[in-house]
């Protein structure tokens, strides 16, 4: 069961960070301008928005063939830009700034209170799948991962 | 920590992968870092709008189109009940658009480009922190090239600038 669990996890935050990931890089200019309109950090807007993405898909492909061990990096690394998006969802709810969430490029819908709910759910999924992989890791048994 | 090192080491890749990525791609993103603008003074980067967007809230009695650009271009043609409001707007002029932003709640604001009028937005944030003040993305030209409502001579008050 949660063998399954963590497999469902896995390819569901693989899935949805290499499609964002994706969708982002072929318009990394309209990205630019989505996390400058957050009005945080808006200095730093082209170079998030060029290395965004690509981190994005880099983890996704990190948790779908990587060793147990960088597979958990992966969970906690994708656990920690969700946090950093919901925070920065929350500040631009707390400020009525009414914008687009940037979260899927040109896909992106508003912001909205759902958008926090997502994201919060999001993180507790990746929180959830650091758990279980690390409980995988330790687990005796047929040795699926070398752990390198 | 091993695994936030590792972690680490993951964002690291993925970023320096994205760089290079950018490095090579024909519609590269300039990497300079974005300036406050000096032609007025500046607080935070303003919302951008879509033109349609932007013509689709002209009805709301809440909303003002503001045009920043200079007297003559605001009467060869401007977005169908805008209000001038020029970044070097003084006295009266000043005062009596002010009066008008007074009740608004929206405010869209254009130039020629998107880039002309971030000084009377980011002026307006400054004036009214948290206000919901954007740029209208592309400015004029792109409003006209959108072939939306467009009006001339002075600002005569009501909107009419549905698509």
């Amino acid at each position: 069961m949660k063998r399954a669990l963590e497999w469902m996890l896995r390819l569901g935050l693989a899935a949805l960070f290499a499609y964002a990931g994706v969708i982002k890089l072929i318009d990394t200019r309209n990205f630019s301008t989505e996390i400058a309109n957050y009005h945080l950090l808006s200095a730093l807007a082209p170079w998030l928005a060029v290395t965004l993405p690509a981190i994005e898909v880099a983890l996704a492909i990190a948790l779908v063939i990587a060793p147990v061990r960088w597979r958990r990096a992966a969970s906690l690394a994708i656990a920690m830009l969700l946090a950093v998006f919901t925070i920065a969802v929350a500040q631009a709810l707390a400020r009525h700034i009414n914008i687009s969430c940037g979260c899927f490029g040109s896909a992106s819908s508003p912001l909205t209170t759902l958008t926090l709910l997502r994201d919060l759910g999001l993180l507790l999924a990746a929180i959830v799948l650091m758990a279980l992989t690390r409980r995988g890791a330790r687990t005796p048994g047929p040795a699926i991962d070398s752990g390198r | 920590m091993a695994t936030l090192l590792r972690a680490f080491a993951l964002v690291v890749a993925g970023a320096l992968a994205g760089l290079a990525f950018n490095a090579v791609r024909k519609e590269r993103v300039s990497l300079a870092l974005v300036q406050e603008s000096t032609q007025c003074e500046g607080a935070a980067a303003a919302v951008l709008i879509d033109p349609r967007e932007t013509a689709s809230m002209c009805s709301r009695a809440d909303v003002v189109i503001a045009d920043t650009r200079p007297e003559s271009r605001f009467a060869e043609g401007h977005v169908a009940g805008a209000l001038h409001l020029p970044c070097d707007a003084r006295g009266e002029v000043a005062s009596s658009a002010m009066a008008r932003l007074d009740g608004a709640r929206t405010i869209v604001v254009y130039g020629e480009r998107t880039e002309d009028a971030r000084p009377v937005a980011e002026t307006l944030l400054r004036r009214r922190p948290g206000a919901d003040v954007r740029v209208l993305d592309g400015g004029f030209e792109a409003w006209s090239r959108a072939g939306l409502a467009c009006a001339s001579g002075a600002c005569n008050g009501d909107c009419a600038g549905k698509p």
